[in-house]
């Protein structure tokens, strides 16, 4: 596949997840209100709302992905390296640099979002930051830099943003009936809309595995792959992102600012070492391919 | 029906000439900004170098050796700038390239300069414009290959020569030369004696 073939596909699978996403929501209130007897009213608010939202993942997914990660733009004073060596890259690839962000955490990751190539941000941990040296970032960058640069970032961030919401809903809905479903229980008023939203979390929990599915068909693990293939092809230098990925494999702290919907984005799988409910749905929701295979395919370039 | 089909195929032709002249116009237009951008940094690494000189100045008026080798780096860099030939780019490049390793070596030597954060900043500065200027030669080279390789393969070259479309050198490396060949002794193992 040329890099104009994985360009094409990803805007057709962007645009693909847009209309599925619209088709859903519509589709659920339909349903509902055909249910409970609601008027067509609520199907009509329906698509209104889903195209609003299906419209605000494509222009500001960046910004709501990089605001629920909690990220800070930087400076070139402060973190030097990071800046300078996006910068060199781009001068490479004769691009746009990408706005920079760091998020406060001590673990090691970075990922990348935004609609196209000049509409871009690359956003690392401060950890990474600080545990890798000058040609290892450079790797790392690189890495980021192939998803900014064939449109996988596009597709990325509308996940996120559409299907991610549907699952964390899910979550939140599963948890509010079974935790305040009981004391809800003795308000008569309310009994209703605890009924609805008791059946909305019920059917949003059959369908997660479904969600799940659907994350994995899109971002195919072989992403990763080209990413990295494409990335070494920018610093002609393999051992720089190999001795990463070996660093970010030792490295055993989960990021608090992930979760299911924004986990696919990160460079490897931040929700590693997680215990509870969400460790355990993190393993569904496996989006990255082991680091071991990684580094063995770029130690074969 | 037949003038139909004729037309839509004279139409296809001509939007696939059309695009392949754009391509290399675009391709000329990259391959001269990439050239302005090593002298961008080629201008940006001689007017560092002062810099660096004025703040290890105090520590290292001994080392007269480093210097030299600045003073050679600046000059160089200024005449490449000038010139913009790609002998004098060359030269500038290989001048920084071997004083940056010299004045980091009398740096680690030396634990107050290392304290000194104007030196350490501009040492940064220094080898970050190396860098740059690695990825800009780099992004020459890859603009070059592509250009010429649709001057060279078909159909794109019987467009290209229609228009008279010439070869760009890219960075200019010489054929033939040392760098190109494997002597008797690089082809030996390396042994490493670090008693």
């Amino acid at each position: 596949m040329t890099h104009y073939d994985l360009v094409a596909s990803n805007q057709h699978k962007s645009l693909f997840i847009v209309i599925a996403f619209i088709a859903f929501i519509v589709g659920v209130v339909y349903l509902m209100s055909l249910a409970f007897g609601f008027g067509p009213d609520f199907t009509v608010v329906a698509v209104v709302l889903s195209t609003v939202m299906a419209f605000g993942s494509y222009w500001w997914s960046d910004k709501i992905v990089l605001t629920i990660s909690g990220a800070r733009p930087v400076t070139r004073q402060e973190f030097f390296d990071f800046y300078t060596v996006t910068e060199n890259l781009c001068i490479g690839q004769q691009m746009k640099t990408p706005k920079l962000y760091v998020i406060d955490d001590t673990a090691m990751n970075a990922f990348s979002t935004g609609r196209d190539p000049d509409h871009a941000a690359i956003c690392a941990t401060t950890g990474i930051l600080a545990k890798l040296n000058r040609s290892e970032l450079e790797g790392v960058i690189a890495h980021e830099l192939s998803h900014v640069k064939n449109y996988d970032i596009r597709l990325m961030s509308i996940v996120s943003v559409l299907v991610g919401s549907v699952a964390l809903l899910s979550d939140w809905m599963l948890r509010m009936t079974a935790w305040g479903g009981r004391r809800r229980s003795n308000n008569e008023n309310s009994g209703q809309l605890g009924a609805i939203l008791f059946i909305v979390g019920i059917v949003l929990a059959l369908l997660s595995p479904i969600i799940a599915q659907l994350i994995q068909l899109a971002i195919s693990r072989r992403r990763e792959f080209l990413a990295d293939a494409s990335g070494v092809e920018m610093t002609r230098n393999p051992e720089g992102l190999i001795n990463a990925l070996t660093k970010i494999t030792a490295d055993t702290e989960p990021l608090e600012a992930a979760n299911k919907a924004t986990a696919h984005l990160y460079i490897a799988n931040p929700l590693k070492n997680l215990s509870g409910g969400v460790g355990m749905f993190a393993k569904m929701f496996d989006t990255h391919p082991p680091v071991v295979d990684r580094i063995t395919a770029l130690k074969s370039i | 029906m037949i003038i139909i089909i004729a037309l839509i195929i004279l139409a296809v032709i001509a939007f696939y000439i059309i695009g392949i002249y754009n391509g290399l116009q675009t391709l000329k237009t990259q391959i001269k900004a990439s050239v302005q951008e090593i002298g961008n940094q080629l201008k940006r690494q001689a007017s560092l170098i002062p810099n660096l000189e004025a703040a290890v100045k105090g520590y290292m008026s001994h080392e007269k050796g480093i210097f030299q080798m600045l003073t050679a780096a600046r000059t160089s860099a200024q005449t490449a700038v000038a010139s913009g030939s790609s002998q004098d780019i060359d030269k500038a490049i290989s001048n920084l390239q071997a004083v940056i390793p010299q004045i980091r070596i009398a740096v680690e030597d030396n634990p107050e300069i290392k304290a000194d954060t104007t030196v350490t900043n501009f040492m940064q500065e220094l080898s970050d414009t190396a860098d740059k200027l690695m990825y800009a030669r780099r992004s020459l080279i890859d603009l070059a290959q592509s250009y010429n390789q649709k001057l060279l393969t078909f159909p794109s070259n019987l467009i290209a020569n229609a228009f008279g479309f010439k070869e760009e050198a890219g960075l200019a490396t010489p054929m033939t030369g040392s760098h190109v060949e494997v002597s008797e002794a690089e082809t030996q193992d390396v042994k490493v004696n670090l008693q």
